[in-house]
This record gives C-alpha cells, structure tokens and sequence, in this order.
C-alpha cells in the first residue's frame, strides 16, 4: 500500500523511478521550487559524492601532494553545497534543520570517497 | 598476476577496492533478503515517514497559531509514535547486523591474509595518529606515506557501502533521526 500525500506545489515524488527527465534537472536550479526535506537531502548528498570524487581523480592526477590539499577539498566542497543552496535555490535553511543539518548531508561518505580516489588515483598514476 | 592492471605498482589497491565493492553488494543483498523485503520492514518505515512529516507539518503549523493544549498532545502522540517505530526499526535492523558484520569480519580476514606486510598504494599526504596507524598497520618501514590494506579497506566500507545503499533506497529514513535530535522530549512538556 502507498501512502497518501498532502497536495503540494511540487507534484512529483519524493522517490523518482528512472532517469530524471529535463525538467525535473531544471527545477535543481530552480530557486522558486518546493524541496521536501529528503528531496534536498539526496541532491546534496549526491552533490557532495560528486564533489569527492572529482577532486580526488584531480588532486590525484596533477598530483598535489601534502595535507593542506585535504583541507582545502573540505572548504571547497562545503562552500559549493553553500552557494548551491543559500544562494541558488535560496531555501530557508530553518525548515531542513539548519545550515548544520545540510552542510553535513553526506560529508563523512564524501571524506571518504575523496581519500579513496586521490590516494588510488596518485598511487597508480605516479608510480 | 596476468591482469590488465598488474603493470601499476599499486595494483593491488585496485584489488582491494574490487573486493570491497563486491562485498558490500553482498551485504545489501544479505540485508534485503533478512530486513528490506519483509512486510513489518515496510509497514515500519512508512509509519516512521508519515509521523516525521505530520510532526513537521503540526510543528510549522503550531508556529503560525497560538499555541492550544490539544495541540501539544497531538504532537506528544505523534513523536511518542515516531519514537516506538525509530526503537523497532533499529531492533530490525539489529538482526542482519550481525551476519553483515561477519561477512565483512570474514573479508577482511581473507584481504589480510593476501596483503599483510604489503603496501598496496601511495598516500599522498603525512598521516598521523590513529590515521598512521591504521594506515601503517603491519608495514615494514619507516615511510608514513606507505598505505596498507587496512587503510584501504576501511575508506571503501565507508564510501562504497553508504553510496550503495543511498542508491539503492536502503538508507535509514530521515525522520528516523531527525525525530531523536529535531524534537527533543521536554520542549513540548515546558510549552
């Protein structure tokens, strides 16, 4: 059985099936959409893998060795998921939990896959 | 090894992340098959969905009206629901957490076995403290940027494993948590 669900502005659902289709790709950059929280949650955790893994097979391949690269993959990351969305969806950070609740959205996985990919990448690029 | 990638080094890293990944496939198979597939799973996190949405919904609503005695009852029942069903969810998954955590107990075993003393990458970085030692557990050798198989292992269940079940739609339901840290007991009791 399906749950029931109140009407909203936003009538898709919650758990897409299939690939998103162009205009459900519009509306992430949509600042007048409507975000339910575990919509907002998924496209920010997925954003912050994205990220992690992007950097890793960069840092990676230059290679940019030392761990003050690893700080700035933290700063860089945290503040693209900012302006992501304070600044391009500008939702109100106090309806989803917080600025704490979303910067933290995926963060650890994101950690982790960034030091997966940078020291694979580095180690079997450089050696 | 005769295998595409037996040219690099650190191949072996390749290796160590292949088995990860197989291995966290076949844990979330293990917990579909023992949790996720089963009816009181199912009916649980629907009721952990809807008692986290309706406690936000009366949340913002209570915010916009003054605050009613029938009100806050309202809400103690809804987060006193979300409560009970967050405790039985959690007893659920107890259950699979054990065979998961032997498989994963068993791989590791089995990764050690084939790559104790070996260093299968490169660190890019210094470690320190307990990321040395994890890093540097049972190499030869006084080079910090040597990364062992431990290290490996322990960033891919990790990585692999929450991704995998982000993707794959097992990850545990928000309201679950949010309903521990967003709505703590005395609030309603104090208003």
């Amino acid at each position: 059985m399906k749950e029931g669900k109140s009407v909203k502005l936003n009538h898709q659902q919650p758990h897409q099936n299939g690939h998103l289709s162009p205009s459900k790709f519009a509306k992430l950059f949509d600042p007048e959409a409507s975000w339910d929280k575990d919509q907002l949650g998924d496209v920010l955790h997925w954003i912050r893998q994205v990220l992690g893994l992007a950097c890793g097979f960069l840092w990676g391949s230059i290679p940019l060795v030392g761990g003050i690269w690893f700080i700035l993959f933290l700063a860089l990351s945290t503040g693209i998921i900012y302006s992501y969305y304070a600044v391009i969806l500008k939702v109100d950070e106090e309806e989803f939990g917080g600025h704490g609740a979303l910067l933290q959205e995926g963060l650890f996985a994101s950690i982790t896959l960034f030091l997966l990919s940078w020291i694979l990448v580095y180690s079997l690029a450089h050696f | 090894m005769a295998y595409p990638f037996s040219d690099f080094k650190y191949s072996d890293g390749l290796t160590v992340v292949g088995i990860s990944f197989c291995t966290a496939i076949v844990c979330e198979a293990i917990s579909w098959v023992l949790i996720y597939r089963t009816n009181s799973y199912k009916n649980l996190r629907s009721s952990i969905d809807k008692a986290s949405k309706k406690l936000e919904t009366m949340k913002t609503d209570s915010n916009k009206i003054n605050i009613k005695k029938s009100k806050t009852k309202k809400i103690d029942r809804v987060e006193t629901s979300l409560k009970e069903s967050s405790r039985d969810l959690s007893l659920f998954k107890f259950k699979s957490g054990g065979v998961v955590a032997l498989v994963l107990f068993v791989v590791f075993g089995l990764l050690n076995s084939l790559f104790e003393g070996k260093v299968v990458a490169k660190l890019p970085f210094k470690p320190f403290g307990l990321i040395m030692k994890m890093s540097h557990r049972g190499l030869q050798g006084n080079d910090p940027t040597d990364c062992s198989m431990a290290f490996l292992y322990f960033l891919c269940s990790i990585s692999i494993r929450t991704n995998l079940q982000k993707f794959l739609g097992f990850a545990p339901p928000r309201g679950a948590g949010a309903g521990a840290g967003l709505f703590p007991m005395p609030d309603p009791k104090t208003s």
